[in-house]
């Protein structure tokens, strides 16, 4: 036989049975009988890529993969495919990962520490072939071809902010590499510095001759040690291979480059508060235009990109703008990397194509719900999106789709909720996180934001009216046309996309003062279902402010005067006899 | 190190790109560490000298599956390169012990098999 090593059979039960270890045995047992265990080896698997397909067996080499096994089929398994290399055909089942790793191909696969590792991977190729064939034209050309826009949240085209810099003429100009991430539940940017820094140091290269920039800043949140730590090894390596600094790969072109630490304000973000706070000053934004790109930093005209919109350029480079713009959708092009959290099976970092649709990325990518809760929404855009519900999930992912729903792509947080998400508390995170995070330079975010925070704390304490939704929807849209920043004319969307796809659970809140998904304490009542308590008195002993009394003869009470709602009887009832609604 | 000219960054490529041989790659970036990698990188490479084995211990970045971290991809010539994930310290010797010198995978930690379909 030809294949380098024995074969390998993998096996999973990827439905709800999980019947696993029971199949391997049985796969294992008729092995035996057909002594074949000296050839055949036979390993469980955590996870075969694949979810609801029912038992998914994967034999190596050959890669065959089958779907929806059962023991009927395993002898004809052993002696067709084992035996004799041949598939059975009605269990043949094609992988295809509907994952794309562009910015993320050599993250989890280069050593981050080790410039040797990315130049083996084709690094620094671009700006090579850059430096001796492109004029600063073709660069930016490329970039329209490609049709890259920013993926730090605006979604503004790439190439026309490089050539609105690029035009003006100056002693200076700056690139800024903004890695000030800060929306809940979004890391994408510190895993592409983690992971692979290189790739958006040679973006900031490429970005520089481009525009004509001789210095470049990387502006972090000090929070991120690890990423600072391996971004200040990678400028020193790059320095030290002459890709940074004078005369760059014996070119005439020259550019260096410097990290700035962010006390991890989430206004920094905002690009003309980062160049504040890059100057010196308070991380205080001020009004667009003129923008960055003609008079940023120090006054000279400044390019700032997101650290995956960097990172993607030199693969746009190297394989062309006309191949990135085959990737995705018609509006939008390319990949774009995602952090999948909240109740979903495998959270993690993904990258897909445009134009993917959130169900096929939660179920197909993600592997499902936790638990096996239904899926109610999925927040996209962290503090400056919005929530999508369930009947909207077949939307392909695109800037311009997102923002219809009343969300936005934003940098790429995506949290799914299940239905014991409250959506009355999940805009309440939100906005409360606006409000910690307003700078307080203009009244509409800072006075605002507080407003309808007091709105949604009466809407979930039961206290509030009818009435109420209305001033907290005219506060909304005041906020979101007047704040000076995007930071204020985006907090209000969790409110009003929750409020447009779940008014009837705001109204429950009010009318009957119920939270159905149980989030919302202060409408909450607790008392012991005295058909099921065995009078144990668990609930009694735990209770940490007595609340509970009785004795095992009489059985036990609460007494909502007293109870504090901290459900730890709830918790500890062995027998679901405790009452909460 | 010689500064790297547009000449010599090729030869500089081909010269990065020879190595060769077995290797085991762990992930540490913050969601790895956090999750236990620092330790399984000790004791992989601990026990890879104890034993003198002939393989490469490296650190990379996040592969995404944040899930299953700490994660820990091997490669054994003759063998189909393995990712195995949720890896604790006995993982990490049953890795040693049973893939690297037994070159038999793993029961119920594989969350990638990478098959080279070229």
């Amino acid at each position: 036989m030809t294949m380098g090593y024995k074969k390998i059979v993998l096996l999973k039960d990827t439905g709800s049975t999980g019947r696993t270890k029971e199949f391997y045995n049985l796969f294992l047992e008729q092995c035996r009988l057909e002594n074949l265990q000296d050839d055949v080896q036979i390993v469980r698997v955590a996870d075969i890529g694949m979810y609801d397909k029912g038992i998914v067996v994967r034999i190596i080499p050959g890669d065959i993969t089958y779907a929806g096994v059962t023991e009927a089929h395993i002898q004809k398994i052993i002696q067709q495919t084992l035996k004799n290399n041949k598939p059975v055909k009605e269990l043949l089942f094609t992988r295809a990962s509907k994952q794309m790793r562009v910015v993320l191909k050599s993250c989890g696969e280069i050593d981050p520490e080790n410039i040797k590792d990315y130049i083996a991977c084709d690094g620094y190729q671009a700006l090579k072939t850059m430096l001796a064939k492109s004029s600063s034209e073709d660069v930016i050309n490329e970039l329209k071809t490609s049709g890259l826009r920013g993926r730090g949240g605006g979604g503004f085209p790439t190439w026309m902010k490089w050539k609105f810099a690029r035009q003006i003429e100056a002693d200076q100009k700056y690139i800024i590499c903004n890695a000030d991430e800060g929306d809940p539940g979004a890391y994408m940017d510190r895993s592409v510095l983690e992971g692979d820094p290189h790739s958006v140091v040679e973006g900031m290269i490429i970005a520089g001759y481009a525009v004509g920039a001789t210095k470049g800043f990387v502006y972090v949140r000090a929070e991120y040690e690890l990423a600072i730590e391996r971004v200040e090894k990678t400028i020193e390596q790059a320095r030290e291979y002459g890709l940074l600094g004078e005369h760059i790969l014996g070119s005439d072109f020259s550019f260096d480059l410097e990290i700035r630490l962010g006390a991890g304000a989430f206004v920094c973000g905002e690009e003309t508060a980062l160049i504040a706070s890059i100057e010196g000053k308070r991380g205080y934004p001020s009004p667009r235009p003129p923008y960055p790109s003609v008079k940023g930093l120090w006054g000279k005209p400044t390019v700032i990109n997101n650290v995956e919109t960097l990172a993607t350029v030199p693969v746009i480079l190297r394989k062309g703008g006309a191949w990135f713009a085959s990737i995705g959708s018609e509006n939008a092009k390319g990949t774009k990397v995602f952090a999948l959290t909240g109740k979903v099976k495998n959270s993690g970092l993904i990258e897909v194509p445009m134009g993917i649709t959130l169900r096929e990325i939660v179920f197909d990518i993600g592997g499902g719900m936790l638990n096996g809760k239904k899926i109610k929404a999925v927040q996209t855009g962290g503090p400056s999106g919005g929530v999508i519900p369930e009947h909207l999930l077949d939307t392909p992912v695109d800037y311009e789709n997102l923002q219809k729903l009343g969300s936005i792509m934003g940098s790429g947080g995506m949290i799914v909720m299940d239905e014991d998400d409250c959506m009355v508390d999940i805009a309440k995170f939100y906005l409360k996180f606006c409000v910690d995070e307003s700078c307080g330079k203009c009244a509409p975010c800072r006075i605002g934001g507080f407003q309808m925070l007091g709105y949604l704390n009466k809407i979930s304490e039961g206290k509030a009216g009818e009435d109420d939704i209305e001033l907290l929807e005219r506060i909304c849209n005041a906020s979101k046309k007047a704040s000076l920043c995007g930071l204020g004319q985006t907090s209000p969307n969790p409110v009003l996309s929750t409020l447009k796809y779940f008014r009837e659970e705001y109204l429950e809140h009010i009318r009957d003062r119920k939270c159905r998904a149980r989030k919302c304490v202060d409408l909450l009542t607790y008392h012991i279902g005295q058909e099921k308590c065995k009078r144990c008195s668990i609930c009694m002993r735990n209770c940490p402010v007595n609340a509970i009394s009785g004795d095992k003869q009489q059985g036990f009470l609460i007494d909502v005067n007293k109870c504090v709602k901290c459900g730890k009887c709830f918790d500890v009832c062995k027998f679901d006899a405790i009452i909460r609604e | 190190m010689k500064k790297l000219t547009k000449e010599t960054l090729d030869a500089c490529r081909s010269e990065s790109q020879r190595k060769r041989g077995n290797w085991i790659k762990v992930g540490m970036s913050t969601c790895g560490i956090a999750a236990g990698a620092g330790d399984v990188f000790a004791i992989l490479q601990n026990e890879a000298q104890k034993r003198n084995l002939d393989i490469r211990i490296e650190k990379c970045g996040c592969a995404g599956m944040c899930y299953a971290e700490p994660l820990v991809e091997v490669y054994v010539e003759g063998m189909p390169q393995v990712v195995y994930g949720d890896v604790d310290k006995e993982t990490a010797l049953a890795i040693i012990d049973k893939h690297i010198s037994g070159k038999r995978l793993l029961n119920d930690h594989i969350y990638n098999v990478k098959v080279d379909r070229s």
